[in-house]
This record gives structure tokens, sequence and C-alpha cells, in this order.
């Protein structure tokens, strides 16, 4: 299935994986040939080398596999340090996905296992939240 | 394919340096050169590694140091491969002397950022992560380590204090060496309660920002022997690739490059892990040196933590990781590092690390990587 305004607007790859970050979905693309699973932003398949792709949205749900609770952050983050960096492994196939968590002051805020969502896309490139 | 070695090998003290990054990019490569007692002129190209010469106002470093050298007319290659670069530059130098492009080369490795503060070091040094996906949000490299390191004691059941060890381990190795940025002792106590930078590490789990410079001739046999004897041989050298982004990896407790880099280095020096005496890791955090020592097959998965616990990585151990003191007490200037180990090496087959000396060696390996390991290179060198 895929979201109709890509249809309408011709967007590269990684801004049709950003836009549907927005919507909380991982764009993924799904080798033709071999059936493996890739983030929209690969361009060739890891498993069998072959180009092409049907797109899969998947839904950025999942885990919490490992994270980070960052107290010295790099330029542009002190406004909201300190905040979790987070990896989630997928509910819906075996690709995990990082991003940017706001308001975890402590790791008990954010056990392993935790579930957690995409909920957007901005400066702070991928947006989780905590379920 | 030429037998490749080390004739000479110098570097600058690592720490908070006050001359230009030209200027000790030459100093190392000026103590090289009068280490293997060659002249310039005998060199046939260079190559320079390096990542943020732009903070100091010069990048396309090789021409620079060629011309102080009193030989602009020779060719150069200026190499970043983020932490890894060091490496990555001695590899391709091996490559062409072994290749026999080249009799004589030089390797330097340099980085001047202490001068930028930490927030613009933070900053800049996350562009060395996939930055879509790491850098732009907000995962600074202790992050991505800190990541990891959860990830480790989560499924190994270690503690901070076991990774606490490995700091207090190195500072005790990098107070033997006069040219480290951290010349301190520390205990478990210090690390425990100094600050967290990205938990659970903290600032004494973490390498510093370091200034300094690393350099290295590297010839064939021939040459070697017709100008010292006091030379060690490559005997093996590889390297590999990691997905980019640890959310690319199945498993974050270890790192796919180190494994097939030193399966390669291996296979070529024609040698078991078991067979090295000592090695120069990649340890920017201390999570770091306990996931390489088990890649690197010198202990079982998650058996690292009880080797260090047991003193089998001290300088008197059964094997030594890390005697100059590592990136975490000798310091990291991320472009010098890869050379440096070479240096540490070079000195320590060759009777020249005093106090620090690893006893009976004859093997000595080196690891180190770029980024979160996404690229990495293991050279292993025996004396002659």
């Amino acid at each position: 299935m895929q979201s109709i305004f890509f249809k309408v607007y011709k967007l590269s790859a990684k801004q049709q994986f950003i836009e549907c970050a927005k919507l909380g979905k991982v764009l993924a693309r799904k080798c033709k040939n071999c059936g493996e699973l890739h983030l929209a932003t690969v361009y060739f398949c890891q498993k069998c080398g072959n180009k092409e792709f049907e797109n899969e949205e998947l839904e950025g749900k999942g885990t919490v596999v490992t994270f980070t609770i960052i107290t010295v952050p790099p330029a542009g983050f002190e406004k909201y340090t300190p905040y979790a960096w987070a990896v989630l492994q997928l509910d819906s196939s075996d690709l995990r996905i990082s991003g940017f968590m706001a308001n975890m002051a402590k790791p008990s805020d954010l056990p392993i296992g935790s579930k957690a969502k995409i909920i957007g896309f901005d400066e702070r490139g991928i947006i989780l939240e905590k379920q | 394919m030429e037998k490749v070695c080390v004739i000479g090998a110098g570097s600058t003290k690592y720490g908070k340096l006050q001359e230009s990054i030209a200027d000790i990019t030459v100093q190392a490569s000026v103590d090289a050169i009068e280490s293997a007692g060659i002249e310039p002129k005998e060199i046939e190209a260079g190559y320079i590694s390096n990542v943020f010469g732009v903070a100091d106002k010069q990048v396309h470093l090789g021409p620079v140091v060629m011309s102080n050298l009193g030989i602009p007319e020779k060719p150069s290659l200026s190499i970043e491969s983020a932490c890894g670069s060091g490496s990555v530059a001695f590899r391709e130098a091996f490559a062409n002397v072994a290749g026999g492009f080249y009799d004589a080369v030089l390797v330097t490795g340099v980085e001047k950022v202490t001068h930028t503060g930490t927030e613009w070091t933070t900053t800049y040094f996350s562009y060395c992560s996939d930055f879509f996906y790491e850098g732009q949000a907000g995962a600074s490299f202790p992050g991505l380590f800190a990541s990891m390191a959860r990830a480790y004691l989560t499924e190994f059941k270690a503690t901070e204090e076991d990774l606490a060890m490995v700091a207090v381990k190195n500072h005790d190795n990098g107070f033997l060496n006069p040219k480290a940025h951290l010349r301190k002792k520390i205990t478990i106590d210090d690390v425990m309660n100094s600050a967290v930078v990205a938990s659970p590490l903290k600032l004494y789990d973490c390498c510093p920002f370091s200034d300094g410079a690393s350099s290295v001739i590297l010839c064939n046999e021939k040459f070697a022997k017709q100008h010292t004897k006091n030379y060690i041989r490559v005997i093996g050298s590889g390297r590999g690739g990691s997905p980019a982004a640890l959310q690319g990896r199945n498993h974050l407790t270890t790192i796919p490059s180190t494994k097939i880099a030193a399966e390669a280095a291996y296979k070529m020096a024609g040698i078991k892990p078991k067979n090295v005496d000592f090695a120069e890791v990649h340890d920017c955090f201390t999570i770091a040196e306990i996931v390489d020592t088990e890649d690197l097959g010198f202990f079982d998965k998650g058996k690292a933590v009880e080797a260090v616990r047991d003193g089998k990585t001290r300088l008197n151990g059964e094997i030594p990781i890390n005697p100059s003191g590592g990136l975490k007490s000798k310091g990291h200037p991320i472009g010098a590092t890869g050379v440096g180990q070479v240096v540490e090496v070079f000195d320590q087959l060759t009777g020249k690390a005093g106090e620090r000396t690893v006893k009976d060696a004859k093997i000595g390996l080196t690891h180190n990587f770029g980024a979160t390991g996404a690229s990495c290179a293991v050279h292993i060198f025996q004396s002659v």
C-alpha cells in the first residue's frame, strides 16, 4: 500500500522515507528477487545485489533493544537535554530503527523491552515515543 | 608480493598542543625519518591521515608535509576514514609497498582539535556516524557506544565497575608513557564518580579529545636491510566493514568489521589469536576494548570482562592490551591514532618502550576502527 501523495509528488527515496516517518511509519524496500527487507535509503539488495524493489510501509512500532540517556549533547540539543537515543526492533519485521526520544531523564524511565513507536520526523531526525 | 617492514617511527606528545596542525605533522614525520636513519629524498610517497584539518585551517596536508621535508615533487595522499584514518593510511601504504610500486614511503597521521572546545568536537565527531539516523537525532559518539555498552551489560550480566576496570588498567599503562595525554593513575571510584556523559558511560569511560601526530616509515625488506637492523615486519593486514548505522546490525555486542579484518590479517600472517603477544586495540570507550578483545579472538564472547577482572590484559598479564595506555589514557587524536598504535608496536618490538615493555614480545597486533566500527583495519607485526 502506498500513500497517495507519493503518486502525486515525485519525491526522492529519502524524502518519501521522511514523509512516512511523519505518519509514524517506516518506508521499507522489499527486494523483488529475494524478498529481503531494507530501509528505503538502500539502493541495492544487501543479500542478493538486485536493485529492483517494491515499497512496503511498516508500522513504526517496536521494542527498545538498547538506548542511552545523553547528558552532554551535540550543538542544537542543549534545550532537549537530557534525552534518549534509542534503537527499536520493529514488531512487523526484522528491521531495526533508531531515533530521538524526548523527556527521558534516567535509565529507569526506559527499561529495555519497553514498547515505543515513531511519532514524527523533524530537525532531530526520527522522533520516537515510549508507549 | 614484497615483504613490508617498518624501519622508523616517531610521535609528538598527545594532549593539548600549541603548534599548528602542519607543524606537528612535520615534527612527527621528521622524528620517523631520523628514527629510520634515512634521507627524506629516499621516500617515494606520503600517506597523510587526518579528519578535521578544517578546524585548524589546513586540509590537503600531504603537499604541505612533503614540501616541509624538502621533497615537494613526491606524491602524497591525504586520507580520511574517521577515527580509523591512521590505520587506513597505513594499509594503503602497505599495499603500495607490497605491490612493488614504491620501495619506501611515509605514513603520518595527525589531529588538532582541542582548541575548538567540547561542544564543537562532540558535534563534528557526530558527523562520522550515519548522520541521517544517528548524529541528526542527537546521538553523540559517547551515546552510540553507550548504546552498545547497555546491550553488553544486559546480555552478559557485566557491570559498570567492570568497564571501569578497563579505564584503570589503561591509565596504569599510560602513566608509564611519557607521550600520553592523561598521564595519571585512577581508581574504579574515580570512574564511577565521574560525570555521566551518556548513560551508562561516564567521563572516565571516554577517551579524551587529543591533539597529536604519529609517523612511521614503511619499506620493502631489501630497503630495510640496507639501512638498519632495527626494523619489524608487517606479517598481516586486513580490512573490513560494518553497516554504517547501529540499527543495521542485529547484534550490538560485536563489531562485524573487526572480525572480518582480523580474520584476513590472521590468515595472511598464518597465525592464531593465541600467538599474539600483545595488542593495541581501539578503546575509544571502555566498552570498546571489551568488545574488541572478543572480536579479535583473544577471549570468547562475553568472557572479556572476566579476563579484565583476572588481570589477563594487564602489562604483565597473558595478553597485555594497550600497553601504550590506549586511546583512553595515551589519547585519541583521531587522524593519528591508527599510526600511533604502529609506533607503539615498533617501540615495543625494537626495545624502546622503557618501563612499559611487554616482556619477551615477538608478535604485536594493532586494531583501529572508524566511527562505531563501520570501517576497520587490523595489522600484525613481528620482530626480526
